[in-house]
């Protein structure tokens, strides 16, 4: 009552209103003053003195007018929402199944959306959790042949000290290696270990939540030192204070324990121990070990350009003064935050982020779907209020308020099912997928994106329903059947059906791409023939082994006791992995005797150290020419074993007996060193998803040392990882000290399921919300026919009876559904073939115009899409024509 | 209820005036400033100027309530009415001058 009263009184203007109310006002006082003998001039005059300054008064009578109304709308607001919700519950209430189906539906739809966010959140939108991260970067050296490569750290330090962009330079190593941890109970175990340079904690902004982290002194002093990761301290120390200040002895040396950092932080890798690398009063020969990655922290104010601008001409300085290391190498800067999460990754998150969001329109059109056919069947009701003086946005109001109420309630559920779906994440995406700094988090963000998404998607599938539903003139719809009125909401639903079968073709189409990658990926040609192969890091640590011949003596000694090892078939050395390749840049190289190539366009090779036994270890097949042997020595003619595709490149000419100059690349004048070729193995891959065959050579071990060496073992058969314990032993026979470390023990059957993880999360993940979205629009395929089928009763009753046969009706049934479908797929494969080349980076050994993915999805959707319509067309059949005709 | 000054006592005075007044049935504004001076034989005189903003503020708070009527001239007129919370404001205001009254009184009258 009282806002009926209201509502019309508002249609006056407030200052209408005034001037009514007050001239009313003075016209009656001055009748009466009139009545009292007055004339009629003065009487008004007086009447309107009566009321003091009518400005003032109209002006404090508007102002408290404005305040009123707005107070009242408000009012009146809240009671029409709480009714509205009222009645909204009731409505759901009453019809439970509905409101099931479409609460599930957006539930999983939401969860899905907000797990992914969450993923999309810790990659792409979240700072790095250190101080003022936007003034941290992330710096590289380069080179002509190189855009990336790693940091010499007198280079690093030159940076600072000359440069005027940086408050603090410092760099870490991008491995994580082991260190033996001796002692505490008798029995030495390995701990992750990664070194970092004193000051990289203060870079990072980074703060001990014990102790202290290192010092300028430390490193001037070369002092032992390491910082623990609070996991670790709490797991083998039980958190015990006394930790701090005390000594370990790890690698064989006793090194002190000054600080513990709190358990979320991480640099790339993840690991227990930080070990201080000194890096003062380095040696000159330093200059050319490229083993930092390297953190800045801008000055404030100072921009990446004007950094990058400043350190050039340092760059340019360091090449003059030392020609032989830095000729040629410049510094390439960019921010921290996209060195550590890296591109792929960012790519791949909005990549689920787009395809969970095509999942959710699908859910929406569903739900859509449903209240359609709810309106239909509502639309009586509808026309009543109507005819009662229902107003149509009264009424889209209150079908609008059903559907938030909806989409709420599933964004309730979807909250659930996003925290469950982050609960198991961790074990589900493989490891080093996420860098350690990247946290999977459910949170308020989290909570915040599904609130947001709720009431999105309740305004999107709710709109169109709710208009559609109040477009009637009452009189038409209260007096006929209700089955006339199905025609323009069923082309509706029948459009909407569509569109989810072209989300999920495109869908699908995406994941089969993805899919056929991981296939390429996984059934690439190694190159080398070996079933299982064992491979570890062996580095001999301290001054053992101080020249060349010790170490050699020491590699020899181990490779005879490992093949007395019962059960190893083969024992081989190898700088390197295959499929493991560390990008280090390689070498340049020229044929001797062909006439001089312009340094810039020098061709480049990698450049492997084998022992003689690694291709016998591995099976991998030398073509022509022989293998190295002990007769390859260093006092010998320096030999090399070149690849397939190093022989491609002298277009024809026979390798073998040709000598290679080789050089460090980018340092062309460099002094090289020259090889006789004496074979040609196979080509194997150095990366699973290599586009070009990479150019190789190999060197002897007794030619050419490096500091720590991959051991790599074949057993006689069986799993090689079996053999690692009595590795292990034969190692330690050796190296009666314990002063090497072994790490790094993988099958290189692993280090490939790890190089291909990518692939095979990208195609699982997106395969398994194709299929969701596939699903999905199924149940909108079924929804429709089975609501079609149930309004064509009749319809089916007649034929029935006029003589359609079962097979007559299931064809009536096939070609409605046969539409749809169809029509949805040919504008899926529309969409597919337009958008492809958008997920072509992700892409390998398939085109994004892939036939075969083409006619996979087809053949994938029709036999889903008839097992799908089995259930309708079955009903449509089970009309007894008497019943259906006596019924309706 | 807070301790009143005498200038909120008046402003709440006029207040209880118009809602009392309003017990008799809807009216427009005139017809209440002059129903008060009559019923107090112009003992208080309501200042004209102050009595819409009052009945404005009455309106938002809910204790009056107005529609469009038609007045004795036949012009279209805001007629106020007394809502159920308005009745529950007067009561209130009511035993606060009753309370109020009869201190004074006691103080006033006593030998």
């Amino acid at each position: 009552m009282k806002r009926s009263l209201r509502s019309w009184l508002w249609r006056v203007p407030i200052d209408q209103e005034i001037d009514e109310e007050l001239e009313l006002h003075i016209e009656m006082r001055t009748r009466e003053l009139i009545d009292r003998g007055m004339d009629r001039k003065t009487a008004r005059e007086v009447a309107l003195s009566r009321l003091g300054d009518i400005a003032t008064l109209k002006r404090t009578m508007t102002d408290l007018g404005r305040k009123r109304d707005r107070d009242m709308r408000l009012t009146l607001w809240l009671e029409e929402l709480a009714d509205d919700l009222k009645f909204a519950f009731r409505q759901l209430k009453a019809s439970p199944s509905f409101t099931l189906v479409a609460t599930l539906t957006l539930a999983l739809g939401i969860g899905a959306n907000s797990a992914i966010f969450a993923l999309v959140d810790a990659t792409v939108l979240r700072p790095l959790p250190y101080g003022n991260p936007d003034r941290l970067v992330a710096l590289w050296e380069n080179s002509t042949t190189i855009d990336r490569s790693y940091v010499s750290p007198l280079n690093m330090l030159d940076w600072l000290a000359r440069g005027q962009s940086f408050e603090k330079i410092a760099g870490f190593a991008p491995g994580v290696g082991g260190m033996v941890m001796a002692g505490l109970d008798g029995n030495a175990e390995t701990v992750s270990r990664q070194w970092v340079t004193a000051e990289i904690f203060d870079v990072l902004g980074v703060k001990p939540i014990a102790g202290r982290t290192f010092t300028r002194e430390e490193d001037v002093k070369r002092s032992n030192v390491i910082v623990m990761s609070e996991g670790f301290w709490r797991t083998r120390f039980n958190a015990d204070p006394s930790v701090i200040g005390r000594e370990l002895r790890l690698d064989g040396s006793l090194w002190t324990v000054v600080g513990i950092l709190p358990r979320d932080f991480q640099l790339l890798g993840d690991t227990s121990l930080w070990a201080m690398r000194p890096i003062t009063n380095l040696n000159p020969r330093a200059r050319g070990a490229y083993i930092l990655q390297v953190v800045g922290r801008l000055k404030p104010g100072v921009s990446i350009k004007a950094a990058e601008a400043d350190l050039a001409a340092v760059a340019g300085a360091l090449s003059g003064e030392y020609p032989q290391t830095n000729r040629g190498r410049g510094v390439a800067i960019q921010p921290l935050h996209d060195s550590l999460i890296g591109r792929d990754l960012r790519f791949t998150s909005m990549l689920f982020l787009g395809v969970v969001g095509f999942v959710l329109l699908i859910c929406c059109a569903n739900v859509a779907n449903l209240l359609l056919a709810r309106a239909t069947v509502r639309k009586r009701e509808l026309a009543v209020r109507s005819a009662l003086g229902a107003g149509r946005r009264r009424i889209v109001r209150q079908l609008l308020t059903e559907s938030l109420v909806l989409s709420f309630v599933g964004g309730a559920m979807g909250v659930a099912i996003g925290a469950a779906i982050l609960r198991v994440a961790p074990s589900l995406i493989p490891e080093g997928l996420l860098p350690a700094t990247v946290a999977l988090s459910f949170d308020i963000r989290v909570v915040a994106f599904c609130a947001v998404t709720a009431f999105l998607v309740g305004l999107i599938f709710g709109v169109v329903p709710a208009w559609k539903a109040t477009d009637f003139s009452s009189a038409e719809v209260l007096g006929s059947d209700s089955r006339t009125m199905t025609r323009t909401g069923g082309r509706l639903r029948g459009l909407l059906v569509v569109g989810e079968i072209a989300t999920a073709v495109l869908l699908l189409f995406g994941a089969g791409l993805l899919l056929r990658t991981l296939l390429a990926v996984d059934a690439f040609d190694r190159g080398y023939r070996a079933e299982s192969v064992l491979s570890m890091l062996v580095d001999p640590l301290g001054s053992k082994y101080p020249t060349p011949a010790s170490l050699q003596q020491f590699f020899d000694e181990v490779e005879a006791e490992v093949a007395a090892v019962p059960g190893v078939a083969s024992v081989g050395w190898a700088e390197s992995l295959p499929l493991d390749f560390f990008d280090a840049g390689g070498l340049s190289f020229e044929i001797v005797g062909d006439p001089p190539v312009d340094q810039s366009q020098r061709p480049t090779t990698e450049y492997q150290i084998v022992s003689p036994t690694y291709f016998s270890t591995l099976d991998l097949p030398i073509l022509s020419g022989r293998v190295f042997d002990k007769t390859d020595t260093r006092d010998s003619v320096p030999v090399c074993i070149v690849n397939e595709a190093f022989a491609r490149s002298l277009r024809g000419r026979d390798p073998i007996g040709l000598k290679v100059a080789l050089r460090p690349a980018g340092s062309p004048e460099a002094k090289p060193s020259v090889r006789e070729i004496i074979g040609i193995a196979r080509q194997v891959k150095g990366r699973p998803d290599e586009i070009k065959d990479f150019v190789q050579v190999y060197v002897p071990m007794a030619q050419d040392l490096s500091d720590d060496m991959f051991l790599v073992v074949r057993p006689k058969s069986g799993r090689a990882e079996a053999l690692a314990p009595s590795i292990r032993a034969a190692i330690s026979r050796v190296d009666t000290e314990q002063l090497v470390s072994v790490r790094d023990v993988m099958t290189l059957e692993d280090i490939a399921r790890t190089a291909t993880s990518r692939h095979r999360f990208r195609a699982v993940m997106v395969v398994a919300f194709a299929a969701l979205a596939l699903v999905l629009a199924l149940v909108g395929v079924v929804g429709i026919l089975a609501y079609s089928v149930q309004q064509h009763v009749r319809d089916f009753g007649v034929r029935r009876a006029l003589g359609a046969t079962t097979s007559d009706v299931i064809r009536l049934v096939m070609t409605d559904a046969a539409r749809v479908v169809a029509a949805g797929t040919v504008i899926g494969l529309a969409l597919s073939a337009a958008s492809g080349r958008l997920i072509q980076t992700l892409l390998f050994g398939v085109s994004p115009l892939d036939l075969q993915t083409f006619a996979m999805v087809t053949i994938v959707l029709a036999v889903t899409a008839a097992v799908a319509i089995v259930g309708p067309a079955w009903h449509a059949t089970r009309i007894d024509p008497a019943t259906a005709l006596r019924n309706t | 209820m807070p301790p009143k000054t005498p200038n909120a006592l008046l402003h709440g005075a006029l207040d209880a005036l118009i809602l009392k007044t309003l017990t008799k049935g809807p009216n427009h504004g005139y017809a209440i400033a002059k129903f008060i001076e009559e019923t107090t034989e112009e003992a208080v005189l309501v200042e004209e100027g102050s009595l819409y903003p009052a009945l404005y503020r009455l309106e938002r708070r809910g204790w009056v309530d107005a529609e469009w009527g038609t007045s004795e001239l036949g012009r279209r007129a805001k007629l106020y009415r007394l809502t159920e919370a308005g009745r529950h404001q007067l009561a209130a205001e009511t035993a606060t001058w009753r309370r109020f009254s009869t201190g004074i009184s006691k103080v006033l009258f006593s030998r």
